[in-house]
């Protein structure tokens, strides 16, 4: 079967391409949120004295808020699980007026209120810091390979792979936050991994077909992989369950599983078919 | 035979105690350990409780004046007696202040409006005699029973101005204003030396009051304000966020849980993949010691574990068992291909760790490349907005530097000696 797949990689090479082309086209459709921390807003963490529905605490807050003459137009109870919730509000309210609204229901855990002033600086940092980690990869692997055809595959494969996971972040609605930043970044690692093991494994080994050595590439890049998801669906489960408040840790887990993912289809699929391509040429 | 295979073990056991690499990270572990029992760890806001406070300046400053503006922020919330404050700068427009135990509210009241600093002589509608600004420095105030006084400089051209607009008005009310508020209801007389005209620049703040307690108070209270009164800039609140203690343990918990989780779920697969115990508990100790040397020289540097450092131990930690599997399969894979002579199978199993080695740096080194930008706006900006990443970034690095020069070769050294 590897072999039949392997003498095809040309046409291949073309499903992670559609894949990533229909990821860019979720983000710009679908579009992406962001978290407070970078769009400014209240974010209240409580604990009620006693179970409440979500609407009624919103719509309780809501009221109560605006009678302070503070224009709120959203009030979001994010998660509620009868005893602790959270409570996102797109105004910057300070946490006085926010206990106030609350009037006695419950005691206000952990609160963070973010000036929009703030955001902005935060965004932009951000994105700096994104562009300039991906350029840096893109330097150390050229310095490694020192080849321009493989050094691409190895860019391109870890490039749909923060692609693929952003898209994911836009379908199953994690924000864009600190959290999920870094882990797109996390990715890179990942991602790297695999597609230095395979081009190395594939450029500077002597034995074997080219065949025989994607497959054994192969072998050890899945063991690789699985470990590295079911770490974060452990961490996943283990923090939705244990720590729902952590969304840090659950953020963090949630954009790697999808980027793992994405990542076996553009190293086994991709890079693959790039390497072997560049292989044929040199011939 | 069985005799000559324990023999054999032992000889192993020796062989591997005795490669440097093997003895340095047992000596890491062990003073990684002392040294996080005896100095700890220090805990982040997310996991101790506390709260974080954004100001932000009308402007942006030059070293110095930021400088200025901790400075002063820090002593007055000391002067307010909160304690375990840090106040540090971020970038030329922001301060970060963290403390332990004191909700954002409070602080904000405190800090919320440090502003502009007048004085007027006479009544309220009088010229101002005397701004913040002019203001030199202010000296800790000092108690003579039930008298208090707060000595401060101004500048030459501040005295002169004083001096000018004082002039004769000995015994007359002095009405103190902060952002425009009256600060004493029974306003301090002006003391008729002050107002023969001539300018000085050594000015004092004197008064009485009925207790030593009041006294204090006042004292206190009038050192904060002329402090405040001189810092150069206009401060306001733009974020702020608050921890609980309890909402910090169960992070905290949840997050050594999950840790331990993690490492149970990889050795399961390991098992599966390999089915040889004898892999799974090097895998384990590596990953276990790679934490502890990360926590350990946390402890060391006093660097603040907070959620985004575990979750750079995490990233860290889970590449190296990427790394680990690397090695393994590197080393097995050229054993199945059979070599004759126990040399011949030595000098293989050398190439193929040395193989695995290069893929292990050339990893590595791409994720410390890519981390390196998030450290550094981190440690130009301090701890705000993205800043926070810093110690995501900074934590990766050093658990990737860890993993490449202690433990990933000393894992590679037991693949080399006890899997042949």
């Amino acid at each position: 079967m590897l072999e039949k797949y392997m003498d095809s990689y040309k046409a291949l090479i073309i499903i992670p391409v559609i894949v990533t082309i229909i990821a860019v086209g979720v983000i710009a459709f679908n579009g992406i949120e962001e978290e407070i921390e970078l769009k400014g807003g209240s974010i209240a963490v409580l604990e009620l004295n006693e179970p409440m529905s979500s609407s009624s605490l919103e719509n309780q807050l809501k009221s109560s808020l605006n009678k302070q003459g503070l224009s709120v137009n959203e009030v979001d109870v994010v998660s509620n699980s009868g005893k602790d919730v959270t409570v996102q509000m797109e105004s910057e309210i300070n946490s006085t007026a926010f206990d106030n609204a609350l009037a006695g229901k419950g005691n206000i855990s952990s609160y963070n209120a973010i000036g929009p002033v703030l955001s902005e600086e935060a965004m932009v940092q951000v994105y700096w810091a994104m562009a300039f980690a991906f350029i840096f990869m893109s330097m150390t692997v050229f310095i490694i390979f020192r080849e321009l055809g493989p050094s691409l595959g190895v860019i391109l494969a870890a490039g749909s792979d923060i692609i693929i996971a952003i898209a994911g972040m836009s379908i199953f609605n994690i924000p864009l936050s600190i959290a999920s930043v870094g882990a797109l970044l996390m990715l890179i690692g990942y991602s790297v991994d695999t597609d230095i093991l395979l081009t190395t494994r594939i450029l500077k080994r002597s034995e074997g077909t080219v065949v025989e050595r994607a497959k054994e590439a192969i072998k050890t890049g899945m063991t690789m992989s699985i470990g590295a998801i079911a770490t974060m669906v452990v961490l996943y489960v283990v923090t939705i369950v244990m720590i729902p408040d952590a969304s840090t840790l659950s953020d963090i887990a949630a954009v790697l599983m999808i980027g793992l993912i994405a990542d076996i289809l553009t190293t086994w699929v991709m890079n693959l078919g790039i390497l072997r391509w560049y292989v044929e040429r040199k011939k | 035979m069985v005799c000559g295979e324990e023999k054999m073990k032992k000889r192993h056991v020796k062989e591997y105690f005795k490669d440097k690499r093997v003895i340095l990270l047992f000596i890491l572990i062990i003073a990684s350990i002392i040294s996080i029992s005896t100095l700890g760890i220090q805990q982040g806001l997310d996991l101790k409780g506390g709260s974080l406070i954004q100001l932000k300046l009308d402007e942006s400053v030059n070293k110095e004046t930021m400088d200025i503006v901790t400075t002063v922020l820090d002593k007055r919330l000391n002067l307010y007696g909160v304690q375990d404050v840090k106040v540090r700068s971020s970038g030329d427009q922001l301060v970060i202040i963290e403390m332990a135990g004191v909700s954002p509210e409070e602080v904000e009241r405190l800090i919320g409006n440090p502003g502009k600093f007048e004085a007027r002589i006479g009544n309220e509608s009088a010229p101002v005699v005397l701004t913040g600004a002019e203001i030199t420095s202010v000296d800790m105030y000092e108690l003579t029973d039930t008298q208090w006084m707060v000595p401060f400089k101004v500048s030459p051209i501040g005295a002169q101005k004083f001096a000018e607009l004082a002039k004769g008005k000995g015994g007359e009310k002095v009405y103190m204003y902060l952002d425009g508020k009256l600060i004493d209801k029974n306003p301090l007389e002006l003391s008729p030396e002050l107002a023969n005209g001539k300018g000085a620049t050594e000015l004092s703040v004197t008064g009485g009051a009925s207790t030593i307690e009041e006294a204090q108070t006042r004292a206190q209270s009038i050192y904060t304000v002329l402090k405040t009164g001189s810092l150069p800039v206009k401060i306001k609140v733009v974020g702020a966020s608050a921890v609980s203690p309890e909402l910090g343990d169960l992070f905290l918990n949840g997050a050594i849980i999950a840790g331990l989780l993690a490492i149970l779920a990889i050795s399961i697969i390991i098992y599966i993949k390999y089915r040889k115990p004898l892999l799974v508990i090097p895998i384990i100790i590596t990953s276990i010691s790679e934490v502890l040397i990360v926590m350990g020289i946390a402890s060391v540097i006093h660097w603040n574990i907070d959620l985004s450092a575990i979750a750079g131990l995490i990233a860290s930690v889970g590449t190296g068992v990427d790394d680990q599997i690397i090695i393994t399969d590197e080393v097995l894979g050229k054993q199945a291909k059979g070599e004759t002579t126990e040399k011949r199978r030595r000098t293989r199993t050398k190439m193929s760790v040395k193989n695995a080695l290069f893929i292990v740096f050339a990893s590595a080194g791409t994720l410390i490349a890519a981390m390196l930008p998030l450290a550094y706006v981190g440690f130009a900006r301090g701890s705000s907005g993205i800043g926070t990443l810093a110690g995501f970034a900074f934590t990766t690095i050093i658990g990737v530097l860890v993993g490449i020069f202690i433990t990933r070769p000393a894992y590679a050294k037991f693949v080399e000696i006890f899997l042949r």
